[in-house]
């Protein structure tokens, strides 16, 4: 009896084992991303506006129907890469998001930044140079140092209303995002 | 003969607690990694730039874009607050408070996240264009049959989710003043 006991709790122990191995290599084996899927849009160095959530539709990257979103992917093995330009007067937020979906840097217009969008993405080494003065950066210039190399920037912008919402698209698509040439 | 019935029981137990446990702590995650609010679910780690293994676990298993911590914060509820499920036969009540945000959204999806809106309606309903109580509560009636008030339309039949999306908002955040209340899902009638 309670050797049949401890062959139990050795199944519960080594169940136990599984889990914990299954929690984390999850990750690691996840085949569709949210990094495969956007780099599937190819939206490298350039701000790519996502097509608007409509009704019956699929929406894999789960999306707000009322917002619009500018996504654009970075990789900082060229250079640092910088986000610039102005968006309109209403709610917006950046996110800067790593190879495995997680949001590595967030703010939103509402911390102070106004209008006016300027961050700079570095990494480690970048960032070194940065407190050496070796990089030349505009004053005013958010910072955001990165783990890795390859990113992606996600704006979302929201419209108060419908009817402002193709100038405002407009707006979020002329941000500037990439190396500085 | 013994031993071999030891041995299979043992893999038995530790295929179904490893494999369920990963299971449950992936959808369900109550106790794991989600916070639940009455019947509305959050995974406040969601937007960390170091989520905890279970909240990475289920970051990868959505592979959706994910709001930042700052940004805000996304409610899912599949149930009512009776605990039955959502289902687009029945009209249900949203009444009550949501914590301090900027704005918020409010759609129906089904299980794969297809809005279900009805044709040409908003997809979405969003915290400025609804009329409210004089105490600021505000009640929204969810449905596929005409409702008085704010009313989100919705089309189609089965069960579906109700998402909340808080912008910019203190819910979870740890500061003390924040309030998590949420509002409540009543059912109202089925067809």
């Amino acid at each position: 009896m309670t050797r049949t006991l401890l062959w139990l709790i050795g199944g519960l122990l080594l169940g136990g084992v599984i889990h914990i191995v299954a929690i984390l290599t999850l990750p690691l084996l996840a085949e569709e991303t949210t990094w495969s899927r956007i780099s599937a849009l190819k939206a490298e160095n350039r701000m790519l506006v996502l097509d608007r959530v409509t009704q019956g539709t699929p929406n894999p990257l789960r999306l707000d129907p009322e917002l619009s979103y500018g996504v654009c992917e970075i990789d900082l093995s060229n250079g640092p890469a910088y986000l610039s330009g102005v968006l309109p007067d209403a709610f917006w937020s950046v996110a800067v998001y790593d190879q495995n979906g997680v949001v590595i840097y967030s703010t939103t217009n509402r911390d102070g930044i106004g209008q006016t969008v300027e961050l700079g993405i570095f990494n480690a080494a970048q960032t070194r140079l940065l407190a050496q003065q070796q990089i030349d950066i505009a004053d005013g210039l958010l910072i955001v140092e990165a783990p890795t190399n390859q990113l992606f920037v996600l704006v979302r912008l929201s419209a108060p209303h419908e009817a402002m919402r193709s100038r405002f698209e407009q707006e979020l698509s002329e941000i500037n995002c990439g190396p500085r040439t | 003969m013994r031993f071999v019935l030891r041995l299979l029981s043992c893999i038995a137990i530790a295929l179904t607690v490893g494999f369920g446990l990963s299971y449950y702590a992936l959808t369900d995650g109550r106790l794991f990694g989600a916070v639940t609010l009455g019947p509305w679910t959050a995974w406040p780690d969601a937007g960390s730039p170091a989520p905890n293994p279970y909240t990475r676990g289920h970051l990868t298993r959505e592979a959706a874009l994910q709001l930042g911590r700052s940004e805000g914060l996304q409610f899912v509820a599949t149930t009512d607050s009776d605990n039955a499920p959502l289902k687009l036969e029945c009209s249900y009540l949203l009444a009550g408070h949501v914590p301090v945000s900027a704005f918020w959204t409010l759609s129906a999806v089904d299980a794969t996240w297809v809005n279900l809106a009805a044709p040409g309606t908003d997809p979405a309903l969003r915290s400025s264009e609804i009329v409210r109580e004089t105490d600021g509560m505000f009640r929204v009636h969810i449905g596929t049959r005409l409702l008085p008030g704010n009313w989100l339309e919705l089309a189609g039949e089965g069960e579906f989710q109700l998402v909340l999306t808080l912008y910019d908002t203190t819910a979870l955040s740890g500061f003390a003043s924040s309030d998590a209340s949420m509002p409540s899902i009543t059912l109202e009638q089925c067809s």
